[in-house]
């Protein structure tokens, strides 16, 4: 039968489903489709209208094309939302779980939560969060409601001035993190199982069907596999069948996303019930114990041997641009255990903390802590600087050095200022500009006689402690979250084709790259080599002998 | 000095250059569609995104930081990302509604950045310590990156709302203009007037078919690069929070920024999740999506405007 076909044949071929012999001929198939016992063959022949008539003998080689009863029904295993309700108490509650699990599920139920904890989050950022009471009465006064009804009464009851910790926001967290777990059971794993089962489709009209069809007159199914394949297809060639897929991986991914979710509240939660934190300022020099700085987050904090450890600030000091602004702070630390041994040694900046035992050191403030002084070269005295005005991230420091009697009412003296540990502004009694001075720069001031030499400025830095058992965790979801989402944008690709005589009808779908799905098959098919005559004929010999 | 001139002359040109290019884009859609003209704007689009690379690495060489410290140079990073997602996806296929989002946006964005209103922010300014760290390049680039593929994404949602809108308005006008006509004429006329409608309804819906092809590819296109933005808007976040357990001593703070990042993202993440019900794709995910758009501006903004928290850095001061 190696007549060559008209290449005015139509695309479209009338098939009859006639599910009606039951043929058990077929070995391949079975093996295949082993849990399909019968299998219900198909017979498709062409209606023969008046202008088919005529390549009636064409057709008598594929006349008879047994199929797969139907284009893989993978709704059947999907498990629905529904459950039949069954009559008696123990089938009731035997069923209770798996109706929570279905409720949880809805995707509009997680639509809604995910909406709620927006809405809830936005209205934590336009309350102010953490103030007293005393505030919220003046800004939500009851007289005058934001929109009507917006009172002090609501924000206090309902906990929105604390909102990230309020009852009503954690439990809209719990519940979301209920309807991952849930939805990840019930419906993302089914539907992995049910991609991951793979199948011909060997009626070219299932194929036609599909999102993307396309038929090549002359070609060969070999070729396309391999042109497939070199497209990072995994093909699959039976007889006249191919079936082709690439992304499945992608079908997994939202699982991932979902369980990296899991994973990062989980580690969330134990970051805020097992935490220690705390913060201290230390002047140069001195030394504080760990374990005295920590205070307990939650129920689970646990102390550790390493809160016994001792800090010692060994050096403060910043580094400054040419501009006279501060470029970075500095802080060397020394760690001392219980028995005085040095454990460690470490410069610590912003940007680079300090991690000990669990401990996690953070260089986060400053302040000026004192100035070492030379009066009439006596000394040297310590004048401890007091912080004058702190207007955002600009400090002002200031100290006061009494000149003649101390004891009388108004007593007179030198006023220094300092806005950093650079440079110190000096002002005489009556308050008038005098000089500015560096410390260790050894140049005396005069005023009104007295010989004021500045030797140091010392100051100190202010530290923040933690220790926090729950980043491991959330850090391996972060991981496993960036992972997972990107591999979500690859999108499942099955690709299905039949060799009709020597066309071959090519169909396809894909689960998200839907906009340029076509594009990039019309690519590859048009790269598929249209048969010349010689060929041709073989190519036909061999499929229908 | 050489680098603030070379600076000021990159601005200048990759502005007026998009604002040629825009004219053009103009030009061919309201009157004709001249192809040399369309090819040339696609040329200044390519100059543009050449100027505005050459603008970065100028201010990156000569500020010894990454450009993206303050909010003249995010907004100068936005629009180059909108310039570069331009070229890639003209460079990836030629017919696609996306030019007409990315190019006016560039246009927009680099229009703000250079405005007399953020004058004083044109000098560039040293890094606080906090932002001294490579960090600052991972994250805020995937931020703006992020941003910009979503603000993509969501204007082609509400070009989607406003076709679908449209064209229900049109059918409803359309309907009651019929009868009247119909209404009005005689009847030795209504064999003439039968013709006539069979012609205007074969033309109508082959409009309406060629209007559905365009909803849909509007609504593919715009879920294809929301995803694409989601990715870089989940790593933008993931990498702040890794920074900021670095820098901060924790790696959430319910900072106002990055509560308002996180509301974004659960804003596209219920995008992505309607798309998996077949039902919503459409219309339903579209306003979704543009719900997005405004979140995103306060995210990007509006947050910056109060000059609040920890992410003081992009203020308007």
């Amino acid at each position: 039968m190696g007549t060559l076909k008209p290449p005015t044949l139509p695309t479209r071929t009338h098939i009859l489903k006639a599910p009606l012999l039951h043929s058990t001929f077929n070995p391949q198939l079975h093996t295949l489709f082993n849990r399909c016992i019968t299998l219900s063959s198909t017979i498709s022949c062409k209606l023969r209208t008046s202008q088919d008539v005529k390549k009636k003998k064409d057709n008598v080689s594929k006349k008879i094309v047994f199929s797969d009863s139907s284009p893989p029904s993978l709704k059947n295993d999907e498990v629905s939302g529904e459950v039949e309700s069954k009559s008696g108490v123990i089938g009731l509650v035997k069923r209770l779980p798996r109706r929570v699990l279905a409720a949880l599920s809805n995707l509009p139920l997680a639509i809604g939560e995910m909406a709620a904890i927006a809405a809830l989050m936005a209205l934590g950022t336009a309350i102010e969060q953490g103030e007293a009471p005393d505030f919220y009465f003046q800004k939500y006064p009851e007289d005058n409601p934001v929109f009507g009804f917006f009172t002090w009464r609501w924000i206090l009851t309902l906990g929105f001035d604390h909102m990230f910790s309020s009852p009503i926001f954690l439990g809209l967290l719990v519940m979301m993190g209920l309807s991952l777990m849930a939805c990840t059971y019930t419906t993302q794993i089914p539907l992995v199982k049910v991609a991951r089962r793979w199948s011909f489709l060997h009626s070219a009209e299932a194929i036609r069907k599909q999102e993307f069809s396309d038929t090549l007159p002359r070609a060969s199914i070999q070729d396309l596999g391999v042109i497939l394949m070199g497209a990072g297809y995994e093909v699959f060639l039976k007889g006249p069948s191919l079936y082709a897929f690439k992304g499945l991986v992608g079908r997994f991914a939202p699982i991932g996303v979902h369980l990296a979710m899991l994973l990062i509240m989980a580690g969330g939660t134990l970051s805020a019930t097992g935490s220690f934190r705390g913060s201290v300022t230390v002047p140069q020099g001195l030394n504080f114990v760990v374990g005295d700085v920590l205070g307990p987050n939650g129920f689970l904090s646990t102390s550790t041997d390493a809160f016994s450890t001792e800090v010692h600030v060994n050096k403060f000091y910043m580094d400054y641009y040419d501009s006279g602004e501060v470029k970075q702070f500095h802080s060397d630390l020394s760690l001392f255990d219980i028995g005085g041994k040095e454990v460690m040694r470490k410069t610590i900046s912003v940007n680079d903390p300090l991690r000990y035992g669990g401990i996690t050191i953070y260089q986060t403030d400053w302040s000026f802590s004192a100035l070492q002084v030379l009066k009439n070269d006596e000394g040297p005295f310590n004048l401890a600087m007091a912080p004058l005005k702190v207007n955002g991230d600009k400090k002002l420091f200031g100290t006061f050095l009494p000149l003649g009697d101390v004891n009388s009412p108004n007593v007179k003296g030198i006023s220094m200022l300092a806005r950093d540990l650079q440079s110190i502004v000096i002002y005489d009694q009556e308050g008038k500009f005098t000089g500015v001075r560096r410390p260790n720069s050894k140049l005396p001031i005069d005023i009104d006689g007295t010989k004021i030499v500045i030797v140091d400025a010392i100051g100190s830095t202010g530290l923040d402690l933690k220790t926090d058992p729950g980043v491991p965790i959330v850090y391996a979801g972060f991981g496993a979250l960036m992972l997972t989402t990107c591999i979500s944008f690859l999108s499942h690709t099955q690709i299905w084709a039949l060799q009709d005589g020597t066309s071959v009808i090519i169909g396809g779908k894909t689960n998200r790259a839907k906009a340029e799905f076509p594009d990039d098959m019309n690519r590859l098919l048009d790269r598929v080599p249209e048969l010349v005559e010689s060929s041709l004929s073989k190519q036909s010999d061999g499929i229908s002998g | 000095m050489i680098f603030s001139t070379l600076e000021r002359i990159l601005t200048h040109i990759s502005f007026s250059v998009v604002s040629i290019g825009i004219t053009i884009y103009l030009i061919t859609f309201l009157v004709d569609e001249i192809i040399g003209l369309y090819a040339s704007s696609e040329r200044g689009m390519t100059a543009t995104a050449f100027c505005l690379t050459g603008l970065l690495i100028t201010r990156w060489v000569y500020s010894r930081h990454f450009p993206l410290s303050d909010l003249y140079e995010s907004l100068i990073f936005l629009s180059w990302s909108f310039s570069i997602i331009h070229k890639i996806f003209d460079f990836k296929n030629n017919q696609n509604h996306l030019s007409a989002i990315t190019a006016p946006s560039a246009f927009f964005t680099q229009g703000f950045a250079t405005s007399g209103f953020l004058t004083k922010m044109h000098q560039s300014r040293i890094l606080v310590p906090a932002l001294q760290v490579q960090w600052l390049m991972m994250h805020v680039s995937m931020m703006v990156l992020g941003y910009a593929a979503l603000l993509c994404g969501s204007l082609l949602s509400t070009a989607l709302l406003v076709i679908t809108f449209r064209k229900v308005i049109g059918l409803f006008l359309k309907r009651k203009n019929f009868v009247n006509v119909n209404g009005s004429f005689c009847f030795s006329e209504i064999q003439y007037m039968n013709e006539k409608k069979n012609v205007f309804l074969n033309s109508f819906s082959a409009r309406n078919y060629y209007r559905s092809q365009v909803i849909q590819q509007l609504d593919r296109w715009s879920y294809r690069i929301i995803s694409l933005g989601f990715i870089f808007l989940t790593t933008g976040i993931l990498s702040g929070a890794v920074w900021a357990n670095e820098a901060w001593g924790s790696y959430w703070n319910w900072d106002p920024k990055e509560t308002w990042a996180f509301i974004t993202w659960t804003i596209f993440g219920i995008y992505l999740h309607t798309r998996t019900n077949t039902k919503w794709e459409g219309v339903n995910s579209a306003i979704v999506a543009s719900m997005g758009f405004f979140i995103i501006w306060i995210c990007y903004f509006g947050v910056n405007l109060l000059g609040i928290g920890l992410h003081s850095y992009g203020s308007f001061n």
